[in-house]
């Protein structure tokens, strides 16, 4: 059982410089209490979660448009370890199209999150996202809550 | 009526006329028969007249020959005496006349056997007689003995000829009334026989007019579905041909001689001819299919080549089929369609629908940079922007704010425009999956998701009943957020917006694209508002590809709103038309099919 009542454990695999920053300095502004590790792609992040002495994370925040390897890749890499299984992974792209939505959903992603255009709405998303119940969330997985909608 | 049908029906006329014919040969067997015997019958009367008279005339020479005797007798004259041989000679030929007469009567042969007896007997006396007169003392008591003896005889004689001529007049007597009734009864066949002749010879040349009539008609019909069928096949570009298996013969139309670049009737019609038109990289595939069909008797479906006298080709299609003609002989009969104006264009119609498919390609490419790669640097200014905007724009000069806020504005609308033709292209292409909607249902969540806007507008939403459609649900979902959010952007600026959305009954036929709309067929959605409107000539324009109205800063909007609820509504195959009045409102109504 993971508590959120303290500090949670987040990663973010995004190849885009820019994002990791917005993404950082929201956390930093929402001042809570909270571990955030950087991986600059999915090749990054798997061979991090390779070690097998790491202390696994809460929360995995994945782009899905990355070089060496995608985020869909790395979905499916951790999905298919169980290992991982108590770990909840958010997809945070900029495609909104239903095919990327419908598949990373089946692949057992837990959320949906399109990347805001809007520093305050970043932050608004993640605050909700980090205070979401995970554990309730995802054994209610459905269609209809996965899309994260700000 | 029915006689009529009797009357034309060629079976029933032959076996009457069978019957006709047997009655007329019996009644001529008859008639013959009696013509016979007729003539029989006065053979006989003449036969038995003559043996008559010519018995009649050996009695008279004997009464002449006994005259004469008696006159030498009383006179010593010689002369009575001289033609005494010659009568005998007389008598001799009279009696093989009788004889040839009666040769068909046995009973007669005896009695003109016996007669003749008698004639001799007669003469002998005759002679005995004479002798006595004639010596030198002639007892006269003997020569009248002998005399009385002659004289009995000869009526004894006489007796015995009337007998039998009596005998043959009884017989012309019976044979006569017999003949008037032979006659009689032959005038009857007679006459029968001609009526019954002219009746028959009436019916079949009755027969035989109706009969010419029809064949006439009938030919002068043939004649000219004949023509008409050339000039069909003329004009249609076909031709046909036969097969009769039976004489394997083949026999082709004239424009099947035509479709070759040929002549008609040009070359004598069999399969070896023919193939020699075939495309040679055809000749095998058809010809063994042929002579396959020939066995199986299935039908044919060919289409293959034919190379033309001038080396243009010619695509035919071959249809070919088994049937049996009037003779219950099996035959294939066919036809030959031109097909290479179709085999033309299907060929440019492939080519132009695989340029379609790489524009189609190309396009979504497009879109895809549009959707994708535009939006990502452009989510990064507005995030830059925000950034600014929340920390730093306290350090810019007013002049720098003003220039800020136009990069904000402008930044805004280009996200605007970037949804907008993703929403767009999104209607022409993607999945089309039509379902049971509950349209209510589907307007509330519309107006849920807009609730923020509709609160800043103060705007009032009324939401009547609305049909459960067979819809793209995403797609009506586009739609109703496109003209609520339509409708809240051009409101009045001091006028709280009313907005409201509801079904109605189709009272008056629509016509759209030359279709009648009624209400039969389909339902009727309006949505309807008290915004700016605008003037009614524009109603169709509001629905093409950036066409806007309103350029003001004041109305912010891309020119493709209402275009994706056209594209929309097309989808849906049903139609979309605006009314509207400036500072009074617009009224849209959709219009879908009740039977997707």
């Amino acid at each position: 059982m993971i508590s959120h009542k303290d500090s949670m454990r987040i990663l973010i695999a995004d190849d885009d410089e820019d994002d990791r920053a917005f993404f950082s300095d929201a956390m930093m502004e929402l001042k809570m209490n909270n571990e955030l590790t950087l991986f600059n792609d999915g090749k990054e992040l798997m061979d991090y979660l390779a070690n097998p002495d790491i202390i696994l994370p809460h929360l995995l925040f994945l782009d899905l448009n990355m070089p060496r390897k995608s985020g869909f890749e790395c979905l499916k890499e951790i999905r298919s370890d169980l290992r991982f299984k108590e770990v909840s992974i958010a997809i945070y792209s900029t495609s909104s199209s239903e095919k990327d939505i419908e598949e990373t959903f089946v692949e057992g992603a837990n959320i949906y999150i399109n990347k805001p255009n809007d520093f305050s709405k970043l932050k608004k998303v993640v605050k909700e996202v980090l205070n979401i119940n995970w554990q309730f969330h995802s054994s209610g997985l459905n269609r209809e809550t996965f899309f994260f909608s700000i | 009526m029915k006689l009529a049908k009797l009357y034309k029906n060629s079976q029933v006329f032959k076996i009457a006329l069978g019957i006709a014919i047997a009655v007329v040969g019996y009644i001529a067997c008859v008639f013959y028969t009696q013509m016979r015997s007729l003539d029989s019958s006065v053979d006989i009367i003449t036969n038995a007249t003559e043996t008559q008279l010519e018995l009649e005339r050996v009695l008279s020479i004997i009464s002449i020959y006994e005259t004469n005797l008696r006159s030498y007798i009383i006179t010593k004259d010689e002369s009575y005496l001289e033609k005494r041989f010659l009568r005998r000679g007389e008598i001799e030929t009279n009696l093989k006349r009788i004889n040839v007469l009666v040769a068909n009567n046995p009973a007669r042969v005896k009695d003109v056997k016996r007669l003749n007896k008698l004639i001799d007997y007669r003469f002998k006396l005759f002679r005995e007689t004479l002798l006595l007169a004639k010596s030198k003392m002639p007892n006269s008591e003997v020569l009248n003995a002998k005399l009385q003896e002659s004289n009995d005889f000869t009526e004894l004689m006489k007796n015995y000829v009337y007998k039998t001529i009596n005998a043959e007049g009884d017989k012309v007597k019976i044979h006569n009334n017999n003949h008037q009734f032979e006659l009689q009864d032959s005038i009857i066949s007679a006459f029968l026989l001609v009526i019954l002749s002219l009746l028959i010879l009436l019916l079949s040349f009755n027969k035989m007019n109706v009969d010419i009539y029809e064949l006439k008609r009938a030919n002068d019909e043939l004649k000219f579905l004949n023509h008409s069928f050339n000039n069909a096949e003329k004009i249609a570009g076909f031709g046909h041909w036969k097969i009769n298996l039976e004489t394997n013969t083949y026999s082709f139309s004239d424009n099947f001689f035509r479709l070759l670049g040929l002549e008609p009737q040009s070359f004598v019609p069999s399969l070896e001819n023919i193939s020699k038109y075939v495309h040679p990289d055809d000749i095998e595939y058809v010809t063994q299919m042929h002579l396959d069909s020939l066995v199986s008797y299935n039908p044919t479906s060919l289409m293959y080549r034919f190379v033309l006298p001038n080396g243009d080709l010619k695509y035919v299609m071959s249809v070919g089929s088994f049937t049996r003609n009037g003779k219950g002989q099996m035959v294939k009969t066919g036809v030959n369609y031109d097909m290479t104006e179709q085999y033309k264009r299907t060929i440019e119609l492939e080519e132009n629908n695989k340029e379609l498919i790489s524009i189609n390609e190309e396009l979504e490419s497009f879109n895809n940079i549009v959707s994708h790669d535009l939006q990502e640097p452009l989510r990064k200014i507005q995030m830059f922007i925000s950034r600014i905007e929340s920390t730093e724009v306290d350090s810019i000069s007013e002049k720098g704010k003003g220039y800020f806020y136009k990069i904000r504005t402008s930044a805004n609308k280009m996200q605007t425009l970037l949804i907008d033709l993703v929403n767009y292209s999104r209607t022409i292409k993607g999945d089309k999956v039509f379902e049971n909607t509950d349209l209510k249902e589907l307007v509330y969540h519309v107006i849920d998701d807009l609730s923020s806007d509709i609160e800043e507008k103060k705007a009032k939403i009324d939401l009547g009943d609305l049909p459960t459609v067979k819809v793209i649900s995403f797609q009506m979902e586009q739609l109703f957020i496109n003209l609520i959010s339509n409708s809240l952007k051009y409101s009045q600026e001091d006028v709280a917006p009313e907005i409201s959305i509801f079904s109605e009954k189709i009272d008056k036929n629509e016509v759209f694209d030359n279709e009648i709309i009624t209400d039969q067929d389909y339902y009727k959605i309006v949505v309807k508002d008290n915004g700016i409107g605008f003037k009614q000539e524009y109603a169709e324009k509001v629905f093409i590809l950036f066409q806007r109205l309103e350029t003001g800063s004041k109305y912010s909007g891309t020119g493709l709103g209402l275009a994706i609820c056209k594209r929309i509504v097309d989808n849906h195959n049903g139609f979309i038309k605006v009314i509207s009045e400036p500072n009074v409102g617009s009224t849209f109504s959709i219009f879908l099919p009740k039977k997707a």
